[in-house]
């Protein structure tokens, strides 16, 4: 019987759950996607891409639990909050606390395996296609990635699992050391927080000297290494919640002695936000350092790959090489836009390549001069041909020009001409060419690195890469996993910030129900309830965003030593935010277009 | 009857929607209230008593028939129009207080006015006034959690008065109260309407309660089906009065 009436109650509530049943199957789909990237040791073995970044993985991974923590307790009281009228009205028409408890425990734990469920099958969807096309729009090929891979399920089944397990625990203790009548009553009790200037003033100082000690600790990375982030995470975290506690609350009772908080609903606005915010301020807090996550995440991923044609001209002495270079590879020569180009006779005796001393002499090989100034557009120099023979022969640059690619060499030798006439060996013409911007040409760039790689391929243990588009490539590369790791982060991040603020907001509907009857029923105009609950719910979603986006500008300082000049951090942002802020306020419409349904009094009583 | 601030014709109430089987809840209902008059409306639970006020109060609208509330006509009103005359034009005292718990005694009063946005000074001295005359002048800064049932509808009825509306309406306001503070809040109405003449139009289906009005409708089988004036008679025979009528109103 009891089974029905609580069967029954769900059933009123259908769209409740299927909000609460969609956002834990998302997160769930989320933590297996991502778990199945972390843990796939086939996938990372295989990917030197994946590999230079498993650190970044890790940290990742940890984070997303810690937030999956977070979030499924705010689903939780968003679920208690749903039901604990009801609950109370099984005991007090006589039901069994025990019984009452068993339903409780089993109503958590079977939404969240099912939630699990349907999201581990998500995931395995998702990961097929969402994740392949990332990869590839980031021109990532990766091998190994497969969708279905069972220790990933396994993790995410099993914390899944015990996190529900956990929050039935949860509600069956809040069930049993609650009274019926709170039960009842619980969204009408309204506490007023007590208000303490002295202690406030000194917790807000104390949040923005732990902010501020973040802060410095991310600029001063260099230094601190790998400590920062730990510490700046714990700072940050404190003294935003500290600065929320102090200050929301006195800007609001502030706002409330004036007289703008006397005319229409503003008093009311007020009231609702003191009445709330306390009860928010962890909330906030952990959605700001949500939002600055995702946020950050996105926003150096993307920078690394949108700044890497900033440095693709700084990458060597020339972007291509050709040998015996032919007709077709010749024509595609004449459409490059050139800012340098030299052709050198070479002669492969042994192990050795030899080059001719007169024709340096006459076409010197130019040589990068490397600068550490910002934006400083790169130089090139020539070395006298002595000079040439003991420096400038040597670098890297110079001896990868050999058509064995570094397999099996030695350095090589520059002689005079009449000793290099007499030389006996396999004779060959290299032609380096250097583009104005390699940006520009990067398609005809290509065309002629693939054919000198076809016809001139570099054996097992040759180089890589020779030239400065083959390094683009190659970064290109690792820049893209980055950000595709960033992307991947950010989405996540933002997904369960937005649906972690949903939860909360929608917790609190059951009480704005009556409180908005009530005002209709005192005759407040609907667009002006309306215009209320935008504004109400406007200013929780953007007082995190606000403190995230300061955290985001304040962190990128980290990431300052890892994109050195001509790239930065902050280069570009601002189409990042816009987007990022953009998917920010779908969420903000999403809840508020949810809030309006939930809590917006019908036009006439019947409905 | 002169200046009627309530005026209903011939109303009717069908509930349930398309599907259900529909269920007639006032059939024909015919009565109006004179300026200044104190007057109750008494029947059996279930008799209709609240769907009739939410029609006087546009809460809902009638399936057919006319209501006129202070020479406005309530079934042509549409959108703001239905807001801003309950804003306006009547005073509503319901039995569960509502009142917003997130505001202080003083911002629920001032509510009315807020939202006709009057200036600040005249909106304080409206609430002292209407305070003043309740005797709940200390308790202004508290909350709603923090006051007895009593004293929440005494704070309720400050916001049912404080914008001078044509007519209070109660639905069943002592329905929640103990009997001390049912029979204050009963003297404070009878004040009320003493002092400013406001039309009072008070639902309920306690004969105690109902005997603090000067006349009153029985309501049975969704029509008035008696009516009974106090004239003269003191309260206790009043009562009395109405105590016999219920007995016969009942077979
Ligand atoms: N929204 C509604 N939908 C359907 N029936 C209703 C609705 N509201 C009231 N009723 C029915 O109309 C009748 C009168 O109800 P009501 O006016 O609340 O009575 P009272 O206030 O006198 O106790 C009752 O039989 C009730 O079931
Ligand atoms: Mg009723």
């Amino acid at each position: 019987m009891l089974t029905k009436l609580a069967l029954a109650g769900v059933k009123n509530r259908r769209r409740d759950y299927l909000v609460l049943l969609a956002g834990l199957t998302m997160s769930a789909a989320i933590f297996y996607m991502f778990a199945n990237l972390a843990t796939n040791q086939a996938f990372i073995k295989a990917n030197a891409v994946v590999q230079s970044a498993s650190i970044v993985f890790g940290f990742g991974a940890v984070l997303l639990a810690l937030i999956t923590v977070v979030y499924i307790m705010y689903a939780n009281s968003f679920l208690l909050s749903m039901r604990q009228h009801d609950y109370g009205l099984f005991m007090m028409l006589g039901a069994k606390r025990k019984r009452v408890g068993e339903l409780v425990f089993l109503e958590t734990l079977i939404l969240g395996t099912v939630a699990t469920v349907v999201g581990i099958l998500l995931g395995i969807l998702a990961s097929k296609f969402l994740v392949g096309f990332l990869l590839d729009r980031l021109g990532l090929h990766l091998s190994h990635l497969v969708s279905f891979y069972l220790p990933a399920v396994l993790f995410t089944a099993v914390l899944y699992v015990g996190l529900f397990i956990l929050a039935s625990l949860f509600n069956l203790m809040r069930l049993m050391r609650t009274t019926v009548q709170n039960l009842l009553h619980a969204d009408q009790q309204a506490n007023q927080p007590k208000v303490r200037p002295v202690r406030q003033f000194i917790a807000g100082l104390l949040g923005l000297a732990l902010v501020a000690v973040g802060y410095w600790a991310m600029a001063a990375i260099e230094q601190l290494k790998l400590t920062a982030i730990p510490l700046a995470l714990v700072t940050i975290t404190l003294g935003t919640y500290l600065i929320f506690h102090a200050t929301v609350l006195a800007v609001i009772r502030g706002l409330r002695r004036t007289k703008w908080a006397r005319k229409h609903l503003n008093g009311f606005l007020l009231g609702q936000l003191n009445f709330r915010v306390h009860d928010y301020t962890r909330m906030l807090t952990i959605v700001s350092l949500l939002f600055a996550m995702a946020l950050g995440a996105i926003t150096v991923g993307s920078g690394y790959h949108r700044q890497m044609p900033l440095v693709a001209d700084s990458l060597g002495d020339y972007s291509v090489a050709i040998h015996n270079p032919n007709a077709q590879q010749k024509h595609w020569m004449g459409q490059l836009d050139l800012a340098h180009q030299a052709t050198y006779t070479q002669k492969v005796v042994g192990q050795t390549t030899y080059y001719n001393a007169a024709e340096l002499k006459r076409t010197p090989y130019q040589q990068q001069k490397y600068s550490n100034k910002t934006n400083a557009t790169p130089k090139f120099y020539t070395e006298s041909l002595a000079k040439f023979k003991k420096s400038g022969s040597q670098s890297m640059n110079f001896i990868v020009l050999n058509p064995n690619k570094l397999g099996d060499f030695k350095a090589p030798k520059i002689v005079s001409a009449a000793a290099f006439a007499r030389l006996n060996g396999k004779t060959y013409t290299v032609t380096t060419l250097r583009v104005k911007h390699l940006a520009n040409d990067l398609e005809t760039l290509g065309k002629l690195s693939k054919s000198e790689q076809r016809r001139f391929p570099a054996p097992h243990d040759g180089s890589l890469v020779v030239g400065t588009y083959e390094s683009y490539q190659m970064m290109n590369g690792v820049f893209g996993g980055l950000e595709f790791i960033g992307y991947f982060l950010g989405i996540a991040f933002l997904a369960m910030l937005a649906s972690c603020l949903m939860f909360k907001i929608l917790s609190g509907a059951p009480g704005d129900l009556r409180r908005y009857a009530m005002l209709n029923k005192i005759g407040v105009r609907r667009s002006l309830m309306r215009g209320g609950l935008a504004k109400e719910i406007g200013i929780l979603f953007a007082i995190p965003g606000i403190m995230g986006i300061v955290d985001v500008l304040f962190g990128l300082q980290m990431f300052k030593p890892l994109m050195s000049a001509p790239m930065s951090p902050y280069l570009g942002i601002g189409t990042t935010f816009a987007i990022f802020i953009g998917l920010y306020v779908i969420y903000y419409l999403i809840t508020l277009g949810l809030y309006l349904n939930l809590v917006m009094p019908s036009e006439t009583l019947q409905d | 009857m002169t200046n009627a601030v309530v005026d209903v014709h011939n109303l009717e109430k069908t509930y349930g929607k398309a599907g259900e089987r529909p269920y007639t809840a006032l059939k024909g209902l015919n009565f109006s209230v004179a300026e200044g008059e104190f007057v109750g409306i008494m029947g059996a639970s279930g008799s209709g008593k609240t769907t009739l006020l939410n029609m006087l109060s546009t809460l809902d609208t009638p399936t057919n028939g006319d209501v006129i509330v202070n020479g406005h006509d309530v079934t042509k009103m549409r959108g703001n129009q239905l807001a801003d005359f309950r804003a306006q034009e009547v005073g509503f005292i319901f039995q569960d207080f509502n009142l917003l718990e997130s505001l202080t005694a003083e911002e629920n009063i001032g509510l009315p006015l807020a939202l006709k946005g009057t200036a600040s000074r005249v909106m304080d001295q409206a609430i002292h006034q209407v305070a003043e005359t309740l005797s709940i002048t200390d308790l202004l800064k508290k909350y709603p959690a923090q006051l007895s049932g009593g004293q929440k509808q005494r704070v309720a009825a400050a916001r049912a008065i404080v914008h001078q509306p044509a007519i209070l309406m109660g639905d069943e306001p002592t329905g929640a109260l103990d009997s001390t503070s049912a029979r204050e809040l009963l003297d404070l109405l009878t004040t009320i309407n003493q002092e400013q003449q406001m039309s009072v139009l008070l639902v309920t289906h306690d004969p105690f309660s109902a005997s603090f009005c000067q006349r009153i409708l029985f309501i049975k089988d969704g029509q008035i089906g008696s009516e009974l004036r106090r004239d003269d008679q003191d309260r206790r025979t009043f009562y009395q009065q109405i105590l016999t009528e219920l007995g016969t109103f009942s077979e």
